[in-house]
């Protein structure tokens, strides 16, 4: 107790997002975080209590540090179409790419915390996407606007086999499709 | 090897057979409230075991009992690495517990359930 953290909380964090996102939470040993982080497995228990208490911390950065900007950002983007491109090139992307994703399939269904955290994610998606739609933002706790919805759930599907097929989706096929999409929208309201 | 189990808010582990000799100690009771944490982690068994305090190391054999490393105390019951977890403590006597369970994932799972508030 009291001693000086013989290494970089954040650094270390960010590292074991890096290894959760490209391994998984099950593939992911205690030896390779040590390995990874380059940090004494006693100071890795220490600090973090367990690889449970780590991999929710790693989580908690992927989602302060990429994914909660990135969608708040995409929230400005001037029609669906722009919208859509952005988020597929870009949510939950970054050094930890995929994370969020992997997490939603892999721990979320059995690990209340993990649950909590992806539902913040893919929330901040839907309240973007509804925003540029020029919906309500839906009240705290209720689902989102339909639409909104759906528009997110194609953002997550184009990322899960971009991942799968191991390239990006084809920006054209992702503009293409957004383009007839939003001629089928009625045109969001300007904003000022 | 050693048996897990919770309790009325409390973390009760016993030493199984004859492992209690080895380690002079037969049962550890801990607030869930000062468990941490528990892990999967077949590779604590390569860690340096520090300063044998009381009990057992024969290296290949059998770890078992309370050890000092980098300053913490550390109780050790493995003898087959493989089904080695680590419950992290705090606000205890030990820091952690090094210890062979029959089934390490239904016994993390188990300790990570009694945490969770219901």
């Amino acid at each position: 107790m009291g001693r000086p953290r013989a290494f970089d909380e954040d650094e270390a964090v960010q590292a074991a997002a890096g290894l959760f996102a490209a391994q998984g939470y099950e593939g992911t040993s205690v030896d390779d975080l040590v390995t990874g982080l380059g940090v004494h497995r006693g100071s890795l228990y220490k600090v973090f209590g367990s690889k449970r208490g780590l991999y929710l911390a790693a989580l908690r950065r992927h989602l302060d540090q990429e994914v909660l900007p990135v969608a708040a950002a995409l929230a400005a983007a001037p029609d669906p179409a722009v919208l859509l491109t952005r988020a597929v090139a870009a949510y939950d992307g970054g050094p930890a790419g995929g994370f969020l994703l992997l997490a939603a399939a892999e721990r979320a269904p059995v690990d209340p915390e993990v649950a909590a955290l992806v539902e913040e994610g893919l929330a901040a998606l839907d309240v973007a996407v509804a925003t540029v739609l020029g919906a309500e933002e839906p009240p705290p706790g209720e689902p989102a606007d339909g639409l909104a919805g759906i528009l997110g759930a194609t953002v997550l599907g184009l990322r899960l086999r971009a991942r799968a097929a191991g390239t990006p989706p084809p920006a054209e096929a992702v503009v293409a499709f957004a383009g007839r999409l939003a001629a089928t929208l009625p045109q969001p309201p300007r904003r000022a | 090897m050693a048996r897990v189990s919770v309790t009325d808010g409390t973390l009760v582990v016993e030493v199984e057979g004859i492992d209690k000799l080895w380690a002079l100690k037969s049962r550890l009771e801990i607030p869930l409230a000062n468990v941490r944490g528990a892990t999967i982690d077949p590779g604590m068994a390569h860690e340096s075991r520090g300063i044998k305090l009381l009990g057992t190391h024969m290296p290949g054999l059998i770890t078992a009992g309370t050890f000092r490393s980098h300053g913490d105390r550390v109780f050790w019951d493995v003898k087959n690495p493989a089904g080695a977890i680590v419950v992290e403590l705090a606000d205890e006597n030990y820091t952690r517990l090094i210890l062979e369970v029959a089934d390490p994932r239904a016994t993390v799972r188990l300790i990570e359930q009694a945490k969770r508030p219901a």
